[in-house]
């Protein structure tokens, strides 16, 4: 996946700053991380020590701003404002494009009402302006829009920060697809035994109708010897051509 | 014989021109076993697999008959690359070559295809023999290093690789007197589109390995393979989940939000749409069937009932027997 490889230096560089520093100091570490466009993905700084210390302390709104961004969507931060600081434009950005990807999560097929009510973007033009400029041309998202059903179709998105408890639903869709590929397995081969024994049968009806048509010609012939030479008209030779009439 | 040719010269060979070869053996072959066998010569005649011999010829045969063509194609700096190949007239017995004819030939190719020049000729048998010199000689007028073609059409179904080789000339001093002999070479099989699509049908009508009775068989042994081996990666990576669920191996989040970018993708195809179209062409297609089926039974039926209105005849001399309509 390209966009793991993008983000992965990016990850790596903050993940060394915001090791590096503490406090107020890692809180404009954050605010840099959040902000940068290529920048998806942030479980890896919030899963450091120095990041964790925030919590409790004055500057816990910055990791209540990773937080967001790691697992939230706009929605939340609506709901949210008056906890967390004031967004700036690029954050509101980012923000929105996880958005779709959080809505990627449920649904393939997702309605324009739905993303506009989620983006809080009122016409069509600007939805489909923001999914094109900045979701598919950053890479996060793979999809066909549909302007007549007034869909968004999905087919590619990127995954977003995992909840703990995500880890033991994918485990669980990983093993139903185990088990329906093996079905699958199972059935294919039982149509090729289907297919041979059919062939077979085939092969032996084919040659039973060949001996019972040789069989059939021999006795033919011997009956033709046995009658005299006038009844050797045009019938006789007629006779001998027939293949099942008898 | 030399066993080793060091002049640096690559060769690249077409699969048309051993298509070719084998289809103009096959032919002479199959032509002069006519009576006993009809019934094989019309299915040696169908047979246009790459190696194969007629399986009808074995009635009265003495030894199997020698074809002669030539081969054309390209020669650029030190690559040969043989594209197409000929026919041509040749009596070994009386070692006299239809000069007439291959120049006609030439002239007729020139016109087609303006880059390809006579490279060399070829021929069918088991190995390369003295007798062939002649026929080399005979050939560099007009190519000053002609090549050599030589088929082997014995199936083999041990051998693993092509039984065709190419053999240049080459001039060594034996006892003194310098004489051309042959020299294998090695060469590379190259192919255009649109011979890898015949060749690759032709591969596909017979399934080699006696595992797959029938073409459908082959096909869903394809399938089979396939998922298999989707199904042992997908293993792998639920192996993994879980092994980081019990903690054994440590989270790594990249690798993490692939698998839930790819679980994402999940059911691939659902949706009505689908099953509309999906269902629609399952239907066309036993429609189809089934209307072959009919056309199939009418024509047979219409055949036993030409048959039996023969047989008994209204206006039959022996009388009795009635038509069947």
């Amino acid at each position: 996946m390209d966009i793991e490889q993008n983000q992965a230096e990016l990850i790596d560089n903050f993940v060394k700053q915001a090791s590096a520093q503490k406090g107020t100091a890692l809180g404009s570490v954050i605010l840099e991380a959040t902000s940068h466009p290529s920048l998806f993905a942030f479980s890896e700084i919030l899963a450091l020590p120095t990041v964790a210390e925030l919590e409790g302390t004055e500057n816990s709104v910055y990791l209540k701003v990773l937080q967001l961004f790691a697992h939230g969507t706009w929605s939340d931060y609506k709901s949210n404002c008056s906890s967390l600081p004031q967004l700036v434009p690029d954050q509101v950005l980012k923000l929105k494009q996880l958005t779709v990807l959080t809505l990627a999560e449920t649904n393939k097929v997702l309605p324009y009402d739905e993303l506009m009510m989620e983006l809080d973007v009122t016409n069509v033009r600007e939805l489909e302006d923001f999914l094109i400029n900045e979701c598919m041309y950053a890479g996060i998202v793979r999809g066909k829009l549909d302007q007549l059903r007034r869909c968004f179709e999905i087919q590619f998105a990127a995954g977003r920060d995992l909840r703990p408890g995500q880890l033991g639903s994918m485990i669980q869709t990983l093993s139903n697809w185990l088990g329906t590929s093996d079905n699958l397995l199972v059935s294919i081969q039982e149509e090729i035994k289907w297919a041979d024994t059919m062939s077979e049968l085939d092969k032996k009806h084919r040659k039973e109708v060949e001996d019972r048509v040789e069989e059939v010609k021999k006795s033919v012939s011997v009956k033709l010897q046995t009658v005299s030479r006038l009844k050797l008209s045009s019938e006789g030779s007629k006779i001998s051509t027939l293949n099942l009439v008898e | 014989m030399a066993s080793s040719s060091s002049r640096g010269l690559t060769f690249k060979l077409h699969p048309l021109v051993i298509v070719n070869i084998s289809d103009h053996y096959t032919r002479v072959k199959s032509q002069l076993n006519l009576p006993p066998s009809l019934t094989s010569t019309s299915s040696a005649a169908t047979s246009n697999n790459n190696n194969n011999n007629s399986n009808g010829g074995e009635n009265n045969q003495q030894k199997p008959p020698r074809v002669y063509g030539c081969v054309i194609g390209v020669q650029r700096g030190r690559t040969v690359e043989i594209f197409n190949s000929f026919e041509l007239i040749y009596d070994p017995s009386t070692r006299s070559l239809d000069r007439s004819f291959l120049e006609k030939k030439q002239e007729l190719y020139k016109k087609v295809f303006p880059h390809f020049y006579v490279l060399g000729w070829y021929s069918t048998g088991s190995d390369a023999q003295e007798s062939d010199m002649h026929f080399h000689k005979a050939l560099m007028d007009i190519n000053e290093s002609p090549l050599y073609v030589l088929l082997n059409p014995a199936i083999n179904p041990a051998q693993k690789d092509l039984p065709v080789t190419i053999y240049e000339s080459e001039l060594h001093v034996i006892d003194g007197v310098p004489q051309l002999i042959f020299v294998r070479s090695s060469y590379t099989i190259e192919t255009v589109e649109a011979e890898r699509i015949s060749v690759d049908h032709v591969a596909h009508l017979k399934p080699s390995g006696g595992s797959a009775a029938t073409q459908l068989a082959a096909q869903l042994t394809g399938i089979h393979s396939a998922i298999k081996m989707l199904n042992s990666r997908i293993r792998v990576v639920h192996q993994y989940l879980v092994g980081m669920q019990k903690g054994d191996i440590p989270c790594e989040s990249s690798l993490l939000r692939q698998v839930s970018s790819l679980l994402r993708r999940l059911p691939a195809i659902e949706s009505e749409k689908f099953q509309d179209d999906l269902l629609m062409e399952y239907n066309d297609t036993l429609l189809i069937t089934y209307l072959a089926m009919f056309t199939n039974c009418s024509s047979t039926m219409n055949e036993l009932v030409d048959k039996f209105n023969t047989a008994y005849d209204r206006h039959s001399r022996r009388g009795g027997r009635t038509a069947f309509i």
